[in-house]
């Protein structure tokens, strides 16, 4: 529904076939006279986003009694990075490293496979006409409003019965079909590959699969990597659907492992020799900053994507 | 067909499966005590009817009305401000607000749970520096904001991307022939760049619409530093969840996903009407 | 979600403190045990039973346990040194209702499940009702009866059944600052009108100190005041009728004091275990910490610059010179109904909690003993806790353990029941409104609850 039911044509102006292709339409660099009051307020609203990161940043360098009782945006009594990170990597025979690499196949194995799908998908609905192409598209768009919450009963007895739960299958099948990855690539698929390019290359007698792996799949590159960094996103912040699906913590993401952890800190379990606040903390930094690494370095991909992806409908 | 085929099989075991799943639970009865039995609609009756379902209903949507417009209003000055073409430092500005993005929501909850802490937290230990006497931001009066706040916290630097990126793709030329008639910044902003921005706001606000009536991780988080304030009906998504699993009632759990999946469709789908009819008065 | 998570969740202690001594005292009073109940009112043939679970040990198999217990594994080890054909996993599936929820949906979906899980009192009538976990009489179990304690036995001898092992157990006692009492020239109250006098006091000499607090999300401690007040506000009779009465004396002896002390701001209405709460456990802001036994491990732990300010004391009576106490928390291991291996299971159920070995390396790590033989050795009772200055805490603990009243059931729903607690009695907590009131809304949720679920339930 919603979004899907614009007829894509519809759209007023439409600058450029390719989207991605071209060189950016403005310069990045204040063209004028830079305001500095505009420039104050969005250093509030940069100061917003973070201070809390700055908080987790500082938290992670304290002890639990420091963390009690010093100030949250600066350094407490001694530095105690290098040892929180130590104990997160450590503990219980360095589980969190476990964690860390279960997400880590997660994230390439569903995002990936995701990103894949949803390319293959929306190309196909976009270049290709077929019966049922409609109400397979609307499906798909009206299935986005549908809970997750709410789906992970049902999908844990439907997986049971094929017996697979407790398995990363379990948390991989349903990471794959990403109907906003599919809705992203199909606007994207409209826009960057020419039909023109598709009837020579058919006149030329490649076939439709040889022409989307040497032709088309270029073309759509910029999408392909906007749509993987957000199922990356999507995969590596799951946490209702594996919580329930996963009773083995040696296969568990980084998001329920951690959880796991927070709720031993509440409760009177937290043992002598641990230290579990600051291991939460420290093991939370250590979770966001392969995300963010990743987003620096594919900032100029996704950006074009994007950009093709939110006007185009 | 070719194509699109390996997307539809994985469609079919991912969520078109549960979903139909789920639909055909939400026809039964099973009680800790009698088995199990057919009884047709009389779950969606029992949700009509179901106050504690109403609660959470009305509760997210005075969220969506005030979280949405706060959030997406910010998301809009900032990603104008980025095309103002008047801010030094973009280039940081943009990740630097973009970064909660890649927080896991239940990361975030935790760390903004600790910040909110009402004796000891952070934003108590700045009030207390500044002499102010702040609010118990984990009381009932200010919770639902608080909450809101998280949210807003989140997403706000995503929907300012999705925006920026739909302003950078409108053409150059139509900023030149403004330019060219005198028009200031912020006159440009409100007469091209707002209306070139309606699909792109459309794309924001039903996501926004989905994601409130879906709210879950953060109340549930927070809920354990404020039990007395965040019942178990505090959003429909948690109704469901303490039904299904601390009440084993799957069978009501199920019919409340179906209710759920359809308000939020309907909703959205009203949004987008409204817009395309605003579209055509214009 | 987890309005349980307190209920009881033992704390690993640091030392393996006394364990040689008690493990001679253990194996004289086991072997007694043993020897006594061998002329057998088991409902199966114990000497069939025992020879079957000798053949289970024997056999190559190899067990899953879902527990939450942090070092359990130390105890498992030895288990396994001593049964080498028998392997243990031991697995973290979350703690009490995030591992029940796990558990119901992996029996439901009938794989995935434990052999042995962890489950606490509250939650174990229901798992026995649905007969999601295994009547254990047929393994011998009626024969360990005398090992335990009768509060700890009487939470797992179900619907006519034994349904787990008890664990661990958590006999209320009330853990206060010395240095605070002293100071205000008062001293620990024995009865709950002195409590509530002191609580004035306190509070007086310090407009930001108090008493106590009282956790707005915890049903498991509200359950224990009523349970210690004589209060039995569920009971279970035959498998489908059930009685919720929040409104009996008890409960109305609790609620009246509690919506006093809370209305008049006496006491601090604050969720436990959270950052904030220790923070004001470590300060001083609450004076005392009514309990279960299993608390002292906790305190130490994350409160240590408070060492040797606490002390241990029965909780306070309602009337003057009486002895009565409750259970806060506690767990059984259960033998699942999935299970392929249900013997080898229930043995090793039965040697984790009862044999001399089993549970003195549970004590060591920290769980309350629910074992008499325990209870009563004088190395156990000697020990003395350098947290509390020296004081053998043991006796206190072991006196209110033998003092908790009889009687008290939890609903075949206690899960359901506790979780919608926060809705009603939680606000009242965190509002400062009438308890009586809010225990009538809860009652009346568990009420409608329980007809649903196909129960006839009747109210006082």
């Amino acid at each position: 529904m919603s979004t899907a039911t614009t007829a894509p044509d519809r759209s007023p102006e439409r600058p450029r076939a390719t989207p991605s292709r071209r060189s950016r339409p403005r310069p990045d660099r204040p063209r004028s006279r830079a305001s500095t009051s505009l420039t104050v307020a969005m250093g509030l609203m940069l100061a917003y986003t973070l201070v809390p990161l700055l908080w987790l940043l500082m938290s992670s360098t304290k002890n639990s009694q420091s963390l009690f009782d010093s100030f949250g945006l600066w350094f407490g009594h001694g530095f105690s990075f290098f040892h929180n990170v130590h104990e997160v990597l450590t503990y219980d025979n360095g589980i969190y490293v476990r964690w860390l690499g279960n997400t880590v196949l997660y994230a390439v194995v569903g995002a990936g496979g995701a990103a894949a799908l949803a390319a293959l998908g929306g190309y196909g609905l976009a270049k290709y006409e077929f019966r049922g192409k409609r109400a397979v598209f609307g499906a798909v768009i009206g299935a986005i409003t549908v809970p997750a919450t709410a789906l992970a009963v049902p999908t844990y007895l439907l997986y049971s019965k094929i017996g697979i739960v407790n398995t990363p299958w379990a948390v991989i099948i349903p990471a794959l079909a990403s109907p906003f990855g599919l809705y992203l690539m199909r606007v994207y698929a409209l826009e960057a590959v020419p039909d023109s390019l598709l009837e020579a290359a058919r006149i030329d007698g490649a076939s439709e699969l040889r022409t989307f792996f040497t032709i088309s799949l270029r073309l759509l590159a910029p999408g392909f990597v906007t749509v993987l960094l957000f199922t990356l996103v999507a995969t590596w912040n799951n946490y209702f659907l594996p919580l329930i699906v996963l009773n083995n913590p040696k296969w568990f993401p980084l998001t329920v492992g951690l959880s796991q952890w927070n709720t031993q800190t509440t409760g009177p379990q937290t043992g002598a020799t641990l230290d579990l606040y600051p291991m939460v903390i420290t093991g939370s930094l250590l979770a966001i900053v392969p995300l963010v690494v990743a987003f620096l370095l594919l900032q100029r991909y996704w950006q074009s994507g994007l950009a093709a992806g939110s006007v185009k409908q | 067909m070719l194509f699109v085929s390996p997307f539809l099989l994985a469609f079919a075991f991912a969520i078109a499966a549960p979903l139909a799943y789920a639909a055909y639970l939400s026809l039964f009865r099973q009680g800790l005590v009698g088995g199990n039995m057919f009884v047709g609609l009389d779950n969606y009756r029992r949700a009509l009817s179901d106050t504690l379902l109403h609660a959470g209903l009305i509760r997210v949507a005075l969220f969506l009305a005030v979280q949405v417009p706060i959030m997406l209003g910010l998301a809009l000055l900032a990603a104008l401000a980025l095309d103002s073409g008047r801010l030094r430092w973009a280039a940081l500005f943009r990740i630097g607000i973009f970064i909660p993005y890649a927080v896991p929501g239940v990361v975030a909850a935790l760390m903004w749970g600790y910040l909110y802490g009402p004796r000891f937290g952070l934003v108590h230990q700045i009030g207390t520096h500044l002499g102010l006497p702040l609010p118990d931001l984990l009381s009932h009066s200010w919770m639902l904001a608080s909450l809101g706040n998280i949210t807003t916290w989140e997403y706000t630097g995503y929907n300012m991307l999705i925006l920026y990126a739909a302003l950078r793709s409108v053409p150059y030329e139509l900023y030149e022939a403004a330019e060219v008639d005198g028009a200031g910044e912020i006159r440009k902003a409100v007469s091209l760049k707002i209306p070139a921005l309606r699909q792109a706001l459309l794309l924001c606000t039903i996501f926004s619409i989905i994601g409130s009536f879906q709210l879950f991780n953060e109340p549930n988080v927070i809920q354990a530093l404020a039990p007395g304030v965040i019942s178990t009906n505090y959003t429909p998504n948690m109704y469901a969840f303490n039904l299904a699993f601390n009440g084993q009632e799957f069978n009501y759990s199920a019919a409340i996903a179906v209710v759920l999946g359809g308000i939020t469709a309907v909703v959205a789908y009203a949004v987008q009407l409204w817009t395309n009819r605003q579209e055509r008065a214009l | 979600m987890d309005t349980s998570r307190r209920s009881l969740r033992p704390s690993t202690r640091t030392a393996t403190r006394t364990v040689l001594a008690l493990s001679a005292a253990l194996t004289l009073s086991l072997t007694a045990a043993c020897s006594s109940s061998s002329s057998g009112n088991g409902a199966a043939n114990p000497a069939a039973a025992k020879s079957s679970a000798a053949d289970a040990l024997t056999t190559p198999t190899t067990l899953t346990f879902w527990t939450w217990v942090p070092s359990i594994q130390t105890t498992v080890d030895a288990f396994e040194k001593k049964y080498p054909n028998i392997k243990v996993n031991v697995v973290n599936a979350g703690q009490s209702a995030a591992e029940y929820t796990k558990l119901q949906t992996a029996i439901k979906a009938g794989s995935g499940a434990p052999d042995v899980a962890q489950i606490e009192y509250f939650a174990l009538p229901q798992f026995a009702l649905s007969k999601q976990v295994v009547d254990l009489t047929a393994y011998g179990a009626a024969s360990l009866k005398s090992s335990y304690t009768p509060s700890a036995w009487n939470q797992v001898a179900l619907q006519g059944g034994i349904y787990g092992y008890p664990q661990d157990t958590g006999p209320l006692t009330m853990f206060y600052r010395t240095d605070i009492f002293k100071s205000l020239g008062l001293t620990a109250p024995t009865t709950w009108d002195e409590f509530a006098a002191d609580a004035a006091k306190i509070h007086a000499a310090d407009p930001t100190h108090y008493i106590t607090s009282i956790d707005p999300g915890d049903a498991g401690g509200v359950d224990s005041l009523i349970w210690q007040a004589g209060g039995k506000p569920y009971q279970t009779t035959g498998s489908t009728s059930v009685t919720v009465n929040l409104k009996d004396s008890g409960s109305a002896k609790f609620a009246t004091l509690w919506t006093s002390l809370l209305s008049k701001k006496l006491v601090d209405p604050t969720p436990g275990w959270t950052t904030d709460w220790w923070k004001s456990m470590g300060s001083g802001k609450y004076a005392m910490w009514i309990a279960g036994a299993w608390a002292p491990g906790s305190l130490e732990t994350t409160i240590a610059a408070t060492k040797g300010k606490w002390a241990a004391a029965p909780v306070p009576q309602w009337t003057a010179g009486a002895n009565a106490s409750a259970e806060n928390g506690g767990s059984s291991d259960a033998v699942v109904s999935t299970s392929t291996h249900k013997a080898a299971a229930a043995a090793f159920a039965a040697w984790l909690n009862s044999s001399t070995e089993g549970a003195t390396s549970l004590n060591s790590i920290g769980l309350f003993p629910a074992t008499t033989g325990l209870l009563d050795s004088s190395a156990f009772l000697d020990q003395t806790f350098p947290f509390f200055n020296g004081q053998k805490a043991n006796q206190v603990f072991a006196a209110s353990s033998k003092a908790v009243t009889a009687g008290w059931q939890y609903l075949p729903y206690q899960v359901y029941a506790n979780s919608v607690f926060k809705d009603s009695v939680g606000q009242a907590i965190t509002n400062g409104s009438d308890l009586s009131t809010a225990l009538g809304s809860w009652q009346t949720a568990i009420s409608q609850y329980g007809t649903q679920q196909g129960f006839t339930v009747a109210n006082g």
